[in-house]
């Protein structure tokens, strides 16, 4: 069946992008696993999630995709919620919940998304829909050692449990590449099948986890634990989501006694060095500086390794107390060595908003803007247009974007703007002779400094004797558009390459 | 086993030969066949003296009792020979003159016997499109003298691979050219026409082969006339073409088609002082250059550097251009870019290097990077944006940490690898022997700053001395550092900052 196929294989797409072009093994035919029981849906708690995604074409950014579907499994929670991956809400036009046994159905809103810790929470539009279904209550204790099964659905609605074996648990770097968060890791012997897309994993029929990432060849599986679903699940209770906090520190270990010693650490090993600080950031705002060693976060010393004790999991990383066990709004208490002499400083934490990087790394949701001036089309650089040259996106980009983007901080240490570029030509009268310009980072326009497309729409307001001066950092260095050529060839370059409209502002 | 001559290898098993009537003349009598011992360099464990292999290439004798071949079939060469058609003998070879940016070398045989009976050859011209041409050598599929012919298939600028970074006139051919045939000539009507030099390997494009055209060969011949090869010269800047009408107008320009706008002005080139970005240049040694880019030069429509092509280290060229609208001109005396030498191959040097401490520093170039895979984004936006964004100003030299040979005092340095040096105790590293210099100051530590935000590197120079007779006998290490190359002049203009 020819849905099915193109869905497994989003599916694995998904899971694991190094294994996409593989044919997969049709596994829709296999029977429960009956060695660990069948159970009905519906006393399980599971619901379908069909979702319609529609990304935006960032190489064509008035317009988007065409649009696709992808199904996928929801835990039911408390207060008519259903908990689900950010990745299977991404760009969504349409979201579906279906009753597994019944086939029943009614469209569901997106409450709250949180693409840096790969969660999100739907309510369904009709308040009755999950009457009859148990909410599953989370299961915070999990430890390395523990079985936790993992919920897939037939498509009778049969339930299938496969078991698996939690083998770590560390801080791992979360897909969407901007903070680490805690992750159990395990072994298990799971299939793909219908359905699969957000997997619950339960312990005595709580929530324990949700599916991150799955690599069938090593049966390794990633997941998001309880305790990172919870502190989501706080903070979507609150007034206002406010998203995990974040230090905006990057720290290097002090194994190395010369570092240690350049540092004026004459003690007892441990704490860690502090390497860099983003700007703006809680640990900029509260004085931290490049040097530091941080020997104790509140009442949790560090080791030189960067990790505390956790009184349920042993070691674990520093980065942990600060995004999964604290809140935005908390202070935490650091406590450093600065040229050998102690030191406290008290950090109020804030979550870093995507306005706060100047190459954003998850604008999945809002329209990419652009805007068309002649035939040129100038856009903000982001990570979701580099990521329009594929999984291999980071040697395939245009490399100079690329380098922006990894090294920003270090760039652009003031902060507070983006990167304009001119991304492509659409030939026309005003662009003749330009037609092989492409991925120029524009520094000024008619004399003016570009800090976003906003400052671009206003610099075109005021050419320049007659004419659109634009100034690019790398070769040809200038072009130069008649104003009034432009003006005059708008209402036709808009109509021969069907544009909607010839800007989108942020 | 013997390698064949030839870029980009090729994998052909017919080789055509058609030897009746030989309209060339005897060409027997003026071809030899060149087998070169070379010693590869080793980047990665620089201290050796790298891999030996043996290569067969072809040349042939010109006037003056010398042997022409290909720069790649004798670079790196240790010990050479030349054999004659019909003489048993293998005759020693010396390497007179090798231009690597033009893939062309001279021999020289001591041995008089060898010069018995061996006829030099002539040079012809530019052979017309469609005209048939015969290419001589010894390519692979047998011991003796093979012939090919096809005809002349396109004149173009070209890159020539064996530098990387070189591009002059090359003639597309359709003869069969192998392995083997590099070195060898390209006749028409009795005389050489080319020098067969590099083609794409099968499974690319069949049948493009391509030949160096006597005017590269005349110019190589010349330049070393003072007994001294001095390279190709550049002007040392980019440049756009100027066809957009709302452009011209903005610039001043005339409607009549011509000039070019200038992008980036290498400050180390030779219009460094002298060009500015945003001219206009309108004509090169008066003849006027097209708004995309060519000249009417010598009754062909060639690309502008060609005009600059033809000149020698010293000779000056005449710029015409609009700065800001006024009519101005330039005279530039032409030389080398040296800050470009880094992206491409170099041949016949030992690699440079500083060993301390067990940290293996290196100066980047396209060699060590191949020779290391390296993939680090940094690493590769200084390589790529080296020129262009004028890196060289302040690193005219990158030294980048490519290795480090594990010992107690090091073991936690694994992480500083594919690093590029800034500092050391705040004195600036832009060179080599900056670093190593840097090394040599009595201090209580080194602290070694990095590009970027990560941690200092700290060494304590106590503990590299107790270490310094260890690793060098574990890894077999007989020397800490090759020096042996200058590095390259510090450019005259003061440093301008760059990010």
């Amino acid at each position: 069946m020819r849905t099915t196929a193109l869905f497994l294989i989003a599916l694995l797409a998904a899971f694991a992008p190094a294994e996409a072009k593989k044919a997969p093994v049709p596994v829709k035919a296999l029977p429960p696993m009956a060695a660990q029981g069948a159970v009905q849906a519906k006393e399980v708690s599971l619901v379908r999630v069909n979702v319609t995604g529609q990304p935006f074409d960032y190489f064509r950014p008035w317009q988007k995709k065409a649009p696709f579907s992808k199904r996928a499994l929801g835990a039911v929670l408390a207060h008519d919620r259903v908990l689900v991956t950010a990745d299977l809400v991404a760009n969504q036009n349409y979201v579906e919940l279906e009753r597994a046994e019944s086939g029943e159905k009614t469209a569901a809103n997106v409450v709250v998304v949180d693409y840096e810790a790969n969660l999100a929470l739907l309510e369904p539009s009709d308040k009755k829909f999950l009457n009859g279904l148990q909410p599953l209550d989370l299961a915070l204790d999990t430890v390395v050692g523990d079985r936790l099964a993992a919920w897939q659905l037939e498509a009778t609605g049969t339930l299938v449990v496969t078991e698996g074996i939690v083998t770590t648990i560390g801080v791992t770097r979360y897909p969407a590449d901007v903070s680490d968060f805690l992750t159990y890791r395990l072994s298990i012997p799971m299939q793909y099948r219908d359905n699969s897309y957000t997997v619950p994993l339960v312990k005595n029929n709580k929530l324990a986890a949700l599916l991150l990432r799955f690599d069938p060849r090593s049966q390794t599986l990633d997941a998001i634990p309880a305790p990172i679903i919870a502190h989501f699940l706080k903070d979507a209770s609150g007034p206002k989501y406010q998203g995990f906090p974040s230090l905006g520190v990057s720290f290097f270990p002090t194994r190395d006694p010369e570092l240690r010693s350049y540092a004026g650490e004459t003690g007892k090993p441990g704490g860690v060095y502090v390497t860099s600080i983003e700007p703006g950031q809680p640990a900029d705002k509260a004085g931290l500086q490049r040097g530091d060693i941080v020997t104790a976060v509140g009442d949790h010393v560090v080791d030189e390794n960067g990790n505390y004790v956790d009184a349920l999991y042993g070691k674990l990383e520093v980065s942990n107390l600060l995004t999964g066990k604290a809140y935005v709004g908390d202070t935490v208490a650091l406590h450093i060595q600065r040229t050998g002499k102690p030191l406290t400083l008290n950090v109020k934490l804030e979550h870093r908003a995507e306005e706060d990087y100047v190459v954003p790394p998850y604008n999945i949701d809002d329209p990419p803007p652009y805007y068309v001036l002649g035939g040129l089309i100038f856009q903000e650089l982001s990570r979701q247009y580099l990521k329009e040259w594929g999984a291999n996106w980071q040697k395939d980009a245009p490399q100079d974007f690329v380098y922006l983007d990894k090294f920003q901080s270090e760039l652009f240490p003031e902060g507070k703007r983006r990167v304009v570029i001119l991304s492509q030509v659409l030939p026309a009268n005003s662009t003749i002779g330009y037609d092989d310009f492409s991925y120029l980072v524009v520094k000024k326009v008619n004399g003016k400094v570009i800090n976003s497309l906003g400052d671009l729409a206003e610099a075109v307001k005021t050419p320049v004797n007659g004419f659109h001066v634009i100034e690019t950092a790398d070769d040809p260095k200038q072009l130069e558009l008649g104003a009034s050529e432009v003006a005059a060839e708008a209402d036709a370059l808009q109509k021969n390459y069907g544009l909607p409209a010839l800007q989108r502002l942020p | 086993m013997h390698r064949f001559r030839f870029l980009i290898c090729a994998l052909a098993l017919f080789i055509v030969a058609d030897a009746h009537g030989q309209p060339n003349g005897q060409i027997q009598s003026s071809l030899v066949r060149i087998t070169s011992t070379e010693v590869e360099p080793d980047y990665r464990a620089p201290w050796n003296s790298g891999s030996i292999g043996r290569g067969v290439g072809a040349g042939f004798v010109i006037d003056g009792q010398r042997i022409l071949t290909n720069a790649h079939v004798v670079s790196n060469s240790r010990y050479l020979t030349v054999e004659r058609e019909g003489d048993p003998n293998k005759y020693p070879a010396t390497v007179l003159f090798v231009a690597h940016d033009c893939d062309l070398a001279l021999l020289q045989v001591a041995a008089p016997n060898f010069w018995k009976g061996m006829k030099p050859l002539s040079f012809g011209g530019i052979p017309a499109l469609e005209s048939t041409v015969s290419a001589y050598g010894y390519p692979i599929g047998g011991e003796r003298m093979s012939v090919t012919t096809g005809i002349v298939s396109r004149i173009d600028f070209n890159l020539y691979t064996h530098s990387a970074i070189d591009s002059h006139l090359a003639i597309q051919i359709s003869a069969q050219i192998n392995p083997g045939n590099s070195g060898g000539p390209v006749m028409q009507t009795g005389k050489v026409v080319g020098v067969a030099f590099q083609g794409y390997s099968g499974d690319i494009a069949q049948g493009v082969a391509y030949m160096i055209p006597t005017p590269v060969i005349r110019r190589f011949l010349k330049d070393i006339e003072d007994g001294h090869y001095d390279r190709y010269v550049d002007l040392g800047i980019t440049y756009s073409k100027l066809q957009n009408p709302a452009q011209r107008h903005y610039l001043g320009l005339k409607d009549d088609d011509r000039g070019v706008l200038v992008g980036t002005v290498i400050d180390a080139g030779p219009c460094g002082k002298l060009l500015q970005t945003g001219d206009v240049l309108l004509s090169i040694d008066g003849y006027p250059i097209a708004s995309d880019a060519f000249v009417e030069y010598e009754g062909e429509r060639v690309q502008m550097p060609e005009v600059v092509e033809r000149k020698f280290k010293g000779d000056t060229v005449k710029l015409d251009l609009l700065r800001n609208q006024q009519p101005m001109s330039v005279v530039v005396t032409l030389g080398s870019v040296w800050p470009y030498f880094m992206q491409g191959h170099s041949y016949d040097i030992r690699p440079r290097y500083v060993l301390y401490g067990g940290l293996l520093f290196q100066p980047m170039s396209l060699d060590l990077l191949e020779a290391y895979r390296i993939s680090d984004l940094r690493v590769r936006h200084f390589f790529d944006f080296f020129v262009t964004e004028q890196i060289y100003l302040q690193h005219p030299e990158v030294i980048i940490l490519t290795n480090i040979l594990p010992d107690p005092t090091n073991t936690y340095l694994m992480p500083f690898r594919s690093s590029i040096v800034d500092e050391i105790n705040g004195q600036k590293i832009g060179t080599l022997q900056d670093l190593a210099r840097a090394f040599e100051q009595p201090a209580d530590r080194f602290v070694v700053k990095m590009i970027g935000d990560g941690p200092p590197l700290v060494l304590d120079p106590k503990q590299v001395e107790g270490a310094r007779e260890r690793i060098k006998t574990r890894y077999n290490v007989f020397q800490e550092q090759n020096l042996d190359e200058q590095p390259p002049a510090k450019p005259a203009v003061a440093a301008q900052t760059h990010s």
